[in-house]
């Protein structure tokens, strides 16, 4: 049963895999959009903040619900 | 409950500091204090008005409380406390003020009748959505506060554990410091843009 509730935490933890991708795409289009307008910078690194804090909400439900799991059940 | 002995510990820090740079402002001859305090002040006012807009700026004294509150409470675990915020009723709460604030400004700015109708918005099928958006905003902000609090924390426990002598010194930068005040950062960014949403609809 424990080994069970480790792979279920495991499993939530894969979460991170699409937190992963899509911050690494906002990134670097960001740093395309920097690079083409500089002076746009302030703008480009607010909306890249934003999205960054959006796409790594769903990294963080997954390790909140890992800890559930393996606290909680 | 250790987590409101600390947060009572921060705000009785703060008001003391709060006190401390306000008590001599003088008109002519600023000291190098007062020009500190009014530069900081002015540059998260302006960062708020940016967001909240014209409209929206009667916030901005409540976002630069809760900003200046949650990065001190991040910051806290470089003293030694435990942050406040790693505790999920702390975040809970902050989310639960954060909502009811942006609800509010929304019955303020368009009325109620005009608050009910925005939810109608862009259309009719929509609506079932818009109000699990009341649920889900503060669960989210709730949870991605807390959740990059405790991951931190985790991690340096385990960093710390590993070798606690040199190592953790990079990695209390990104983790203690940058990240604290991102997540800071990104609490007001969010709920003030949500409020400039809601006031501009």
């Amino acid at each position: 049963m424990n080994s069970l509730i480790a792979i279920g935490a495991g499993i939530a933890a894969l979460s991170g895999i699409g937190a992963g991708v899509g911050i690494g795409i906002a990134t670097g289009k960001a740093a395309e959009a920097t690079a083409r307008q500089p002076e746009a910078a302030g703008a480009i690194s607010k909306a890249l903040l934003l999205g960054a804090a959006l796409a790594e909400a769903t990294a963080i439900y997954g390790f909140v619900i890992g800890l559930l799991i393996l606290f909680v059940l | 409950m250790e987590s409101n002995v600390i947060i009572w510990g921060i705000i009785a820090v703060l008001v003391l500091l709060s006190i401390w740079l306000t008590h001599d402002l003088k008109v002519e001859n600023p000291g190098k204090k007062q020009l500190m305090l009014e530069a900081g002040i002015e540059w998260l006012e302006n960062f708020f008005k940016d967001l909240l807009g014209e409209q929206g700026s009667r916030y901005t004294p409540y976002m630069m409380t809760v900003i200046i509150f949650i990065a001190v409470s991040n910051l806290s675990g470089l003293l030694g406390f435990k942050p406040p915020t790693k505790d999920m009723n702390v975040t809970a709460a902050l989310a639960i003020m954060s909502i009811v604030l942006i609800e509010y400004a929304g019955i303020h700015a368009q009325g109620t009748l005009g608050w009910v109708k925005s939810f109608t918005r862009p259309m009719a099928l929509v609506t079932p959505i818009n109000i699990m958006e009341i649920a889900i905003r503060p669960v989210s902000l709730c949870m991605r506060l807390f959740g990059n609090m405790v991951g931190g924390f985790v991690v340096m426990e385990l960093i710390k554990g590993i070798c606690p002598v040199l190592l953790p010194f990079p990695f209390t930068l990104y983790f203690d410091i940058f990240d604290g005040l991102i997540q800071a950062y990104v609490f007001c960014l969010l709920t003030s843009l949500f409020i400039s949403e809601q006031i501009e609809a």
